[in-house]
């Protein structure tokens, strides 16, 4: 593994079984994410994008092979040290936005923090801060069902970047946003990226978007077939 | 505790629905316990009261007396046993004796209790159910009967009876005594029956200058079935104490009826506060289970998110308890005002065939509640915790979501 990595994947399979049918999802991926990198995983439906993200994310579990994130072996955790990993490094968005209905975009915003154990007064000040460098204080007080899709996009990711994590992972982050929306998105992710020193790693299939990226991995069937190194504009 | 309330809110009808599951039953068995718990202290002071004190000294039993209680002859010895025994709020000697009283060409079996009158009124209560004439007093021939005896003899207060007592150890004796007063007896038997004269009375009739059949003794500080162990405490003082040929019975020896139908009744009354229970706590995990089923996506998220599986299951335990708090406390106050109004109105008043049934087994015929704060407290406590156990299975299934499984959920 190299010294500046922050994930290495070794020879990751996941294969899905339903009823005697065995699917892969990932055939062998070997994959190295290093910090402040601003990635995307492209792809075609079905090629494993969303997958790979799971798995990154301690969501779901290989069928074989191995995820390192920063030197911690993810298949050798229990499934509360996997929630505990996820909660203190990895950030998520959501391509459905995924917010708690019943909590106001500054209580969304500050709900990892609240999982970890923050203080009320500190995470608060922290969901606001952030909620302003997304420029979406206003709707602190409003329940996510008052403001638009893409501000409530903007409020996953001030929910997934407001504890600092090591990685934010975003699955489809702009499928559900129009196009304006969703370049305004991923030029905001990219600020964070860029500010905050934040590193992302994001699926997406819509190719306006991968102009914007510092590095592109491109999955095709589950394998990693193209990975470039790019100047973003 | 705010996302929680929210969630609650969000879904107002199933929260309702969870919430009447554990106020209706709470609400049910305080009512149920109010109502039994009047009714059997009811039972118990009138058994005690009327008829057998807390608990008697008698003559060991003699075979051959029929329905007599034996006699003691040396009635000053059983008395002077109690001395320095705790607990004694009140002791007299009384003498029982089965009797015929007769008026013109009718005539009844009785049994006569000849009674210190100055003495047996803080252990028996039928002074004070005197509805016409006067009770005793010492030195005065006379009896007092009950207004079932009266019809039955066709009398009144004035009119002379003739008894003839009829004990197996002292033989027959004949007297005649006006009828000083009619009371209302509790239970209908207890007027067909018991007559009440002075103790000297009793004794010419059994033709036994000294004798008594019991010291009858009442305990201090029972106010109720519920602290009545105070008795077996006294009894089992008494019992070391007294000479030779005596014994010491209890209340639940003496009126073995009621203490009967009081045990039956304890258990009877947790199987139906069983009842009451299972199915609220079946209706609670059933719409739990739902709430989980619907925010399937939510809890895979939060779990997503970092929340371990304890922090899952306490979301849903908390919400399960807030509603059964609420339900509890709502049932208990509901439950605790009904029994204060129908009480304020001074209870529910039974007619016809039901009240000649509750005089006939010696139960007030105006129906009491009464429940007590440990009872109410005891209803509320069970239900609210049950509902929490229940809720237990709908939080542990959300805890073992799988979070990508879950988030694919379609509701």
């Amino acid at each position: 593994m190299s010294s500046s990595a922050l994930i290495r994947t070794t020879a990751l399979w996941k294969t899905y079984v339903t009823e005697a049918v065995e699917t892969p999802a990932l055939r062998g991926v070997d994959l190295e994410l290093h910090e402040r990198e601003f990635t995307a995983v492209a792809g075609p439906s079905g090629s494993g994008k969303s997958t790979l993200l799971h798995l990154l994310g301690g969501l779901d579990r290989p069928t074989s092979g191995e995820i390192y994130l920063e030197g911690t072996v993810m298949s050798g955790l229990s499934k509360d040290e996997l929630a505990r990993l996820r909660l203190t490094q990895i950030g998520f968005v959501f391509q459905a936005y995924n917010l708690i209905p019943v909590l106001t975009v500054l209580e969304n915003a500050a709900f990892v923090l609240e999982l970890q154990g923050v203080a009320k007064s500190e995470r608060i000040a922290r969901a606001r801060r952030i909620l302003g460098e997304l420029g979406i204080a206003a709707y602190a007080d409003q329940f996510p069902s008052r403001i638009s899709g893409g501000e409530q996009q903007r409020v996953a990711v001030a929910r997934a970047v407001v504890s600092e994590p090591s990685i934010v992972l975003a699955d489809e982050p702009t499928a559900n946003l129009d196009t304006a929306t969703s370049l305004e998105l991923i030029d905001l992710m990219r600020r964070l990226n860029e500010r905050k020193g934040a590193t992302f790693l994001f699926a997406t299939h819509d190719g306006r978007l991968l102009d914007r990226v510092s590095r592109l991995v491109t999955l095709v069937d589950g394998r990693v077939a193209s990975d470039e190194v790019r100047d973003p504009e | 505790m705010k996302a929680a309330i929210r969630h609650l809110m969000r879904s107002r009808g199933r929260t309702i629905l969870t919430l009447l599951a554990v106020l209706i039953p709470v609400y049910s068995i305080v009512f149920m316990f109010g109502f039994s718990s009047a009714n059997l202290s009811d039972m118990f002071e009138t058994a005690t009261r009327v008829d057998t004190g807390h608990f008697q000294i008698r003559h060991e039993t003699v075979r051959g007396l029929g329905s007599a209680i034996p006699l003691m002859r040396d009635p000053e010895a059983a008395l002077a046993a109690l001395g320095g025994v705790e607990g004694i709020e009140w002791k007299t000697v009384r003498l029982d004796l089965p009797a015929l009283a007769s008026v013109g060409d009718r005539s009844r079996t009785v049994y006569v209790q000849g009674v210190i009158p100055e003495e047996i009124g803080a252990i028996s209560a039928i002074g004070d159910l005197v509805v016409e004439g006067t009770y005793l007093a010492s030195g005065q021939d006379g009896v007092v009967i009950g207004a079932e005896l009266a019809d039955l003899l066709n009398v009144a207060v004035g009119d002379e009876l003739v008894l003839l007592g009829a004990h197996p150890e002292a033989g027959l004796g004949v007297l005649k005594a006006p009828v000083l007063g009619i009371y209302d007896a509790p239970i209908a038997e207890l007027g067909r029956t018991v007559v009440h004269t002075t103790l000297e009375m009793a004794r010419r009739l059994a033709r036994a200058p000294n004798a008594a059949t019991a010291i009858v003794g009442r305990v201090a500080g029972v106010t109720g079935p519920w602290n009545a162990n105070r008795i077996d405490t006294v009894v089992a003082a008494v019992a070391g104490r007294l000479p030779e040929g005596l014994e010491v019975l209890g209340w639940q020896e003496l009126a073995p009826q009621v203490a009967g139908f009081m045990r039956l009744m304890e258990p009877m009354l947790w199987v139906f506060a069983g009842v009451f229970f299972a199915l609220g706590a079946l209706v609670v995990l059933n719409t739990l289970y739902l709430s989980v089923m619907e925010r399937t996506r939510e809890l895979g998220l939060v779990i997503s998110l970092g929340a371990t599986r304890w922090r899952v299951m306490r979301m849903v335990l908390l919400e399960a308890a807030l509603i059964a708090v609420a339900g509890a406390v709502y049932g208990a106050l509901g439950g605790v005002a009904v029994i204060g109004i129908i009480e304020a109105f001074g209870g529910i008043p039974l007619w016809g065939s039901v009240l000649d049934f509750m005089k006939a087994v010696g139960m007030d015929p105006v129906l009491h509640l009464r429940a007590s704060a440990s009872q109410v407290l005891l209803a509320a406590a069970a239900m609210a915790g049950i509902a929490v156990l229940a809720a237990w299975l709908p939080a542990y299934r959300a805890a073992k979501l799988e979070p990508v499984e879950a988030m694919r959920h379609v509701e």
